[in-house]
Parts: structure tokens; C-alpha cells; sequence
């Protein structure tokens, strides 16, 4: 199982540091989920845990490996990211899309190997998207799009699976399908799963693990029973909320919130 | 798609005969169809050997490497920026090859026309340094840790504004022959229509495309952005960096031989992308057959149409190409 943790990281955009002396150690084999306010640094420190931006200081080990400091197809194998509302150009099929995925595994030329073949199948079917291969991906809905690449990313054949807000734009049914999905990938692959998601009943519900995350730092993390409360989420995000027991899944839901005055 | 690839690029290839027969036989002196394969089979009159082979094979020849050059130029352009209205013309490619070529004919050119045989070769190769220093500037003055797409196409259109105000101080202190000559040859024209001329580009084209050619898979990553390019493994710098230099020297030869030609890097992949969808692996040869088609029927046409006054192939490709994009405009929402 690949292991994936920060240690002592700084990330900042030109000058403006957002991240200060993070140290994060993702349970392998988990769904983590990464909440916080806008603005938090989420999306920022998830990109640099994936070697999509710089750290300015710190390290990110994947493996044991600075992840900066690793050749970028070497690590295409062993994890897989998402970024958020990627585009296809226009006219690209589901098929070929989610064969893109196999380009860490390919040689310069992008010859198709039966084993290719096989991982593109499952992707295929794992995320429903069978009977619209060849569709154009600009022709399919939110939800169908939001699968397609999911799939893309699934094909890439890696233990660490890295979305950013998988779920936006997309409406509450093709949202826990999306979710759904998730948490097959998790339970029958055990593959570490890491996600930014905006509705804390979602990442109660799915992930094992949260990091709730304010000006950068890490307010707690644990498990949804040891996060969500009425005492960290007013200091994350300044709400005053009811928790309650969701009856159908047993974990920790918000029934209700209001703005701090 | 793959299937209409086969169709489109059968249909492209009859259409690329049929453009080289026609060119073939038009001219001040008419040829007829099967007196051009009688030729080519050996056994034309010398008159229709020298004039085949000497004056109309090798403007052909050059088209076609200046269509598919600039075609496939601009296709890279396209999908390393992901903005459709990338071609060398907008990335101001061609005027840093014309300013080039402008202060070669004010500085070393003096009598107009005078062409001995070093003149021939160096002002091709003005005319390609010329693109390939402006390539590295733009490359310069965009960087910032790295290139943004946006960035890169808005400081190309700067680049280009500054070096067309250039051309034009400069042109203005040409004396009226050189200066008409400057404007022809700004507007794309196919000059260079010998054999020196065609040996001596046609290697670096022939390395170049088929360079891209092994790049068709980078080339549909790229397509996808930055971030997804280097999730999926791929150093998305370095390999834009390469692609662009590329597109850069392809433009430079391009325009050595044929002069700014504008806009003809943008529609052939914006049709080829309408035929053949997104994948390089059919867009790149279908771009380069539509762009090889255009040039050299834009030439036939303005070599005969009115004789004998003859318009630069660039200028009938821009005649073409604006209406295409007035529908085009007219279409989407």
C-alpha cells in the first residue's frame, strides 16, 4: 500500500504564502476527505501533495520519495489526480478519453496493449459509461462527463486516487453517484482515495477520514464522529450548527446552521 | 472516426491530384491533363518537358510543402495553447520573418532583382532566423515559471503589432520597386518556385513533420491542459517548449519559401478538426493535405485569373478564409 504525507510543507502563489508548515499523513487504503472554507487552501494543498504545484518549502513524501523531486511519469503510476472541471476538446469520445489514461503505462507511441485494453474495459464498466464509448464527452451531461473522466483517472492503474471537488456542478443524485463510485473504488480495490468536497453530510457519509482545514492549517483531523461537532465547525467555518445521527448511514449529519453574529 | 478518416483522406488525396493536375496546366502556356501524364510518362514535346519540369513541378512541390507546413504549424499552435485561433500569423511568426526579410532587401539588397546565387539562398534563411528569433522572444517575454497558454497567445499578438509598425518604418524608406517587391512578398507569395530552392527546404520539412508525427499522442494530452498532462505523467513544459519550436521552425520554412502567408494556419486545422474530430494521429495529415490543396489552388488561381497581372497565393487564401470565417461566426451561438 503506498503511503502519501507532508511534512513541514510551505505553499504560497508568488509571494502570498497560503500554507504554512503543514504535516498531513494520509491513511492509506481510506477515503480522506479535505474540508474547509473558501479560500482555506484545499484544492491548493491537494494540488501539491500531487506535484501539480511547487512547495516552497517542506516536502511531500509519496512512498517514502519527494514527490518534487521524482520523475512525473514515475509517479503517474502510483497516484492518479483529478483537478477541478478539467475540458475535453470537442469530438473526443469516452473511449478515448479514459485511453488517456493509460499514457504513464505506454511507451512514446500509444499502442494499445491487450493489458490497456483490459484496465480501459473495466473503467468502462466500473463507472457505467459501457454503452456511450463512443460518444462524443462534450455530448454527455454533468454527471456523465464527471464519470467519463473519473474513469480516465481509474485507468491510470494507481493506489492513490486524488479528486478536487469531484461533485460540483452536478446536481444531488449524480452526486452520491459519483460518491457511490468512490466508495466502490475504496472497498473492493482498497485504493487511498483523497478528496476536496464543499457538503460536510457527504464527507461525514463517505469518508473515513476528515482534515478540516482554516487559513491553511489544520484545525483537526480524525474521524467524522471526531470532527464533525458544534465546537470545530464554528471554529472553521463560523457557523453555529445542530449535529445529529443520520439514521440511515449512522454517521454524523448537520440538520441545521446559522451565521455566528 | 477512424472510418471517416479513411474517407476524408481519400477524398482529400483526389482533390490534392486533381489541384496539382489543374495547376499543372494552367499558366501562360495551357497544358492539357493528358499531355501532363504523357509528359511525366516520358514522352511530351521538350517544350512541355522544360516547362513542366522547370518552372510548374517545382512551384508545386513548394506549395504543397509551404501548405502542409503552415497547416501543420498551426495545428500544434492550436492544441499546446488549446485556443483555436492560434496559427503563426497571430503569434506574429511571419512578420518577425518579414521584418527580417525587409531589412535584408533595405540593408544588403541594393539594385531590385539583382538576384545572384548567395543572394537566393540568404534570404530564405533571413526570413527563417527571423521566425525563429521572434519564436524565442515570445517564448522570452512570456515566461513566467513557466508558460501560460493565454499568456503566451496575448504577448504573440503584441510581438506581432510591434514588428508590423517595424516593417512599416521600414518599408517606407524602400524605393518604390523594392518596395512593391516587399509588399508582394509580404503577402505571401510563392517565390521561390526552383529546384535549389525545394531541395533545400524539403529535407527540414520532411524531418519536421515527421517529428510531429511521433508527437501526435503528447499532442492529444496537451489538448486536455496542464494539469491533466502532468497527471498523466507527461513534463507539460518541456514538451510544449519542443512542440513550439517546432511549430516555429515549420512556420520559419514556411514563410521562406512562401512569405507571410496569414490565416491558412488557422482554417486547415479548424477543418480537419470538423472532419476528423480531435486526435493528432488524423488531425495532423488531414490538416497538412488541406493545407497543401488550399496553397496550391490559391497559387493556380492567382497565377491565371488575371493574366497577366499575378496575385500572391497568400492573398487569395485570405479571400478564401475570411468568408469561411464569417459563416463559421454566423453559426455558433
Amino acid at each position: 500500500m503506498k503511503s502519501l504525507s507532508a511534512e513541514q510543507l510551505t505553499i504560497g502563489y508568488e509571494e502570498r504564502i497560503i500554507v504554512q508548515n503543514l504535516n498531513l499523513d494520509i491513511k492509506p487504503g481510506k477515503i480522506t476527505a479535505i474540508i474547509g472554507p473558501n479560500g482555506c487552501g484545499k484544492s491548493t494543498i491537494l494540488k501539491t501533495m500531487a506535484r501539480l504545484h511547487p512547495a516552497s518549502s517542506g516536502a511531500v513524501y509519496l512512498d517514502g520519495k519527494m514527490i518534487h523531486k521524482t520523475p512525473t511519469k514515475e509517479i503517474a503510476k502510483k497516484l492518479a489526480i483529478l483537478p477541478q472541471s478539467p475540458e475535453a476538446p470537442d469530438g473526443l469520445t469516452v473511449f478515448e478519453l479514459i485511453s488517456y489514461g493509460r499514457t504513464p503505462h505506454q511507451s512514446g507511441l500509444s499502442r494499445l496493449t491487450q493489458h490497456d485494453q483490459t484496465m480501459i474495459e473495466w473503467a468502462l464498466d466500473v463507472t457505467g459509461l459501457k454503452h456511450l464509448q463512443n460518444q462524443p464527452v462534450d455530448t454527455l451531461s454533468g454527471g456523465q462527463r464527471q464519470r467519463a473522466w473519473i474513469a480516465m483517472s481509474i485507468a491510470q492503474e494507481t493506489d492513490l486516487l486524488l479528486l478536487d471537488e469531484p461533485t460540483t456542478y452536478l446536481d444531488l443524485a449524480h452526486q452520491l453517484e459519483v460518491l457511490h463510485l468512490l466508495e466502490k473504488l475504496n472497498r473492493d480495490d482498497k485504493r487511498t482515495i483523497i478528496m476536496v468536497i464543499h457538503d460536510l453530510n457527504q464527507a461525514a457519509r463517505f469518508a473515513h477520514q476528515l482534515v478540516a482545514l482554516k487559513q491553511g492549517e489544520i484545525v483537526k483531523q480524525g474521524t467524522p464522529d471526531q470532527v464533525i461537532n458544534t465546537e470545530i465547525l464554528r471554529q472553521v467555518f463560523n457557523i453555529e450548527t445542530d449535529i445529529v445521527t443520520d439514521r440511515r448511514t449512522g454517521k454524523p449529519a448537520m440538520l441545521s446552521y446559522e451565521l455566528i453574529k | 472516426m477512424q472510418a471517416r478518416f479513411k474517407w476524408s483522406t481519400l477524398i482529400l488525396l483526389v482533390l490534392l491530384v486533381l489541384s496539382c493536375l489543374i495547376s499543372l496546366n494552367l499558366g501562360a502556356v495551357s497544358i492539357k491533363p493528358w499531355e501532363v501524364i504523357h509528359t511525366f510518362l516520358g514522352n511530351g514535346s521538350d517544350k512541355q518537358e522544360l516547362i513542366l519540369f522547370q518552372f510548374r513541378l517545382p512551384g508545386i512541390i513548394l506549395a504543397l510543402m509551404v501548405g502542409a507546413g503552415m497547416a501543420i504549424s498551426g495545428t500544434i499552435l492550436q492544441s499546446i495553447t488549446r485556443n483555436e485561433l492560434a496559427d503563426p500569423g497571430i503569434l506574429g511568426i511571419n512578420a518577425g520573418s518579414g521584418l527580417a526579410v525587409i531589412i535584408y532587401i533595405t540593408f544588403f539588397q541594393t539594385a531590385a532583382g539583382g538576384l545572384t546565387l548567395v543572394s537566393t539562398f540568404i534570404l530564405p534563411l533571413f526570413a527563417f532566423l527571423g521566425a525563429i528569433l521572434t519564436g524565442v522572444l515570445i517564448m522570452f517575454l512570456a515566461w513566467k515559471k513557466g508558460i501560460d497558454s493565454i499568456r503566451l497567445i496575448l504577448v504573440g499578438i503584441g510581438v506581432n503589432a510591434g514588428l508590423s509598425a517595424f516593417i512599416i518604418a521600414f518599408q517606407l524608406r524602400l524605393d518604390p520597386h523594392d518596395f512593391v517587391k516587399a509588399m508582394v512578398w509580404l503577402s505571401g507569395d510563392l517565390w521561390a518556385k526552383q529546384w535549389p530552392y525545394v531541395w533545400a527546404l524539403l529535407p527540414w520539412f520532411i524531418v519536421l513533420s515527421l517529428f510531429t508525427l511521433l508527437k501526435t499522442h503528447t499532442l492529444n494530452i496537451l489538448n486536455l491542459g496542464t494539469q491533466v498532462t502532468t497527471a498523466l505523467g507527461i513534463r507539460s513544459l518541456r514538451e510544449r517548449i519542443i512542440l513550439l519550436i517546432t511549430a516555429v521552425a515549420l512556420a520559419g520554412l514556411s514563410v521562406a519559401a512562401g512569405g507571410g502567408i496569414a490565416f491558412l494556419g488557422m482554417i486547415a486545422p479548424h477543418i480537419s478538426r470538423r472532419l476528423v474530430g480531435p486526435r493528432h494521429q488524423l488531425l495532423i495529415p488531414t490538416a497538412a493535405l488541406i493545407g497543401a490543396i488550399v496553397l496550391i489552388m490559391a497559387d493556380a488561381i492567382g497565377k491565371n485569373v488575371l493574366l497577366p497581372t499575378q496575385i500572391p497565393a497568400g492573398l487569395i487564401v485570405s479571400l478564401v478564409s475570411v468568408p469561411y470565417f464569417v459563416i463559421l461566426l454566423m453559426k455558433t451561438k
